[in-house]
């Protein structure tokens, strides 16, 4: 019998003192761990919680200030998962996503550049 | 850290949201012509109308390829929202000098995303927009040719009716 036994190959992609984005590489997952819980999303899910979230007008929600909903319910289609944020959190939640991105954008490049240096 | 984004997607983000720009565009080019095909019938102008049916017909294939080609490469297209439709025209002239601005400016982007794919070293999307390059050549050369047949018969007399008659058999058959 042989037992495969998956080391977790967790690194973090870019955290704020909000919260923090993490790559599950064999898993091909990523892990945000955000507003008290850690959920986990694939590459589909990630992309709709980014439209979701960029969607969000935060500057219009702060011009309808009392007269507006102060919750904002972010629920991603096909996926376990849903927030109910504050309009801070909200901010702090586009955030952490703006700077995950750049992260896997720039790890993107670091790759193609890597593979050139040997090919 | 692997690269993800790249395992899931052949292009980049910048790429995608460029070529879904350019599906908006496309079906925009549709709609303007489907539009200009109401109003050369309207006014009696029957083979333009023909051709710019003709014409709305192909831009809506190169939407369908430009969206393919992004979900084929494990992107998101987006099905374009189509506003802003002008839907009359001053003159018969109007409706061709119209048609060649749009397709001057459907080749205008179609180079400003390859060049993005050239700094970016994304040679697939190039060799994949290769075919618009060229299809571009046709669509420039036959809204020219268009607006010349006001030029060479003149608007005069029956010549919106000889020019309604020629627009009909423009045709582009380069072997380069
Ligand atoms: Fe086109
Ligand atoms: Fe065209």
């Amino acid at each position: 019998m042989t037992v495969t036994a998956t080391l977790p190959q967790v690194s973090e992609v870019f955290a704020t003192k909000h919260g923090c984005v993490q790559q599950d590489d064999a898993q091909r997952r990523w892990l945000v761990e955000f507003a008290g819980r850690t959920a986990s999303f694939d590459h589909r899910n990630l992309m709709k919680l980014r439209k979701a979230v960029y969607a969000i007008d935060i500057e219009q929600r702060l011009l309808e200030g009392a007269h507006g909903p102060d919750v904002e319910i972010i629920f991603i289609c096909a996926s376990e998962h849903c927030y109910v944020l504050s309009l801070l959190q909200v901010i702090a939640i586009k955030d952490l996503l703006e700077g995950a991105f750049v992260m896997l954008e720039l790890n993107q490049i670091i790759h193609n550049r890597l593979y050139r240096a040997y090919a | 850290m692997k690269d993800l984004l790249r395992i899931k997607s052949l292009i980049s983000t910048e790429i995608e949201s460029l070529l879904n720009q350019q599906v908006k565009k496309e079906a925009h080019s549709s709609s303007i012509y489907l539009s200009m095909a109401s109003w050369c019938n309207r006014n009696g102008y029957d083979y333009s109308s023909e051709y710019f049916f003709k014409q709305a017909e192909e831009e809506r294939q190169h939407q369908l390829k430009f969206y393919k080609y992004i979900l084929d490469m494990g992107g998101n297209a987006i099905s374009p929202d189509v506003t802003d439709i002008k839907q009359e025209y001053n003159s018969f002239r109007e409706v061709f000098e119209e048609a060649l601005d749009q397709e001057i400016s459907v080749t205008r982007s179609i180079s400003n995303i390859y060049a993005r794919c050239l700094s970016t070293q994304d040679f697939v999307t190039m060799e994949f927009l290769n075919w618009f390059l060229k299809e571009q050549r046709e669509e420039e050369y036959k809204a020219r040719r268009a607006l010349e047949l006001f030029e060479v018969i003149g608007e005069e007399g029956t010549g919106r009716w000889q020019i309604d008659k020629h627009v009909g058999g423009i045709k582009y058959d380069s072997e380069a």
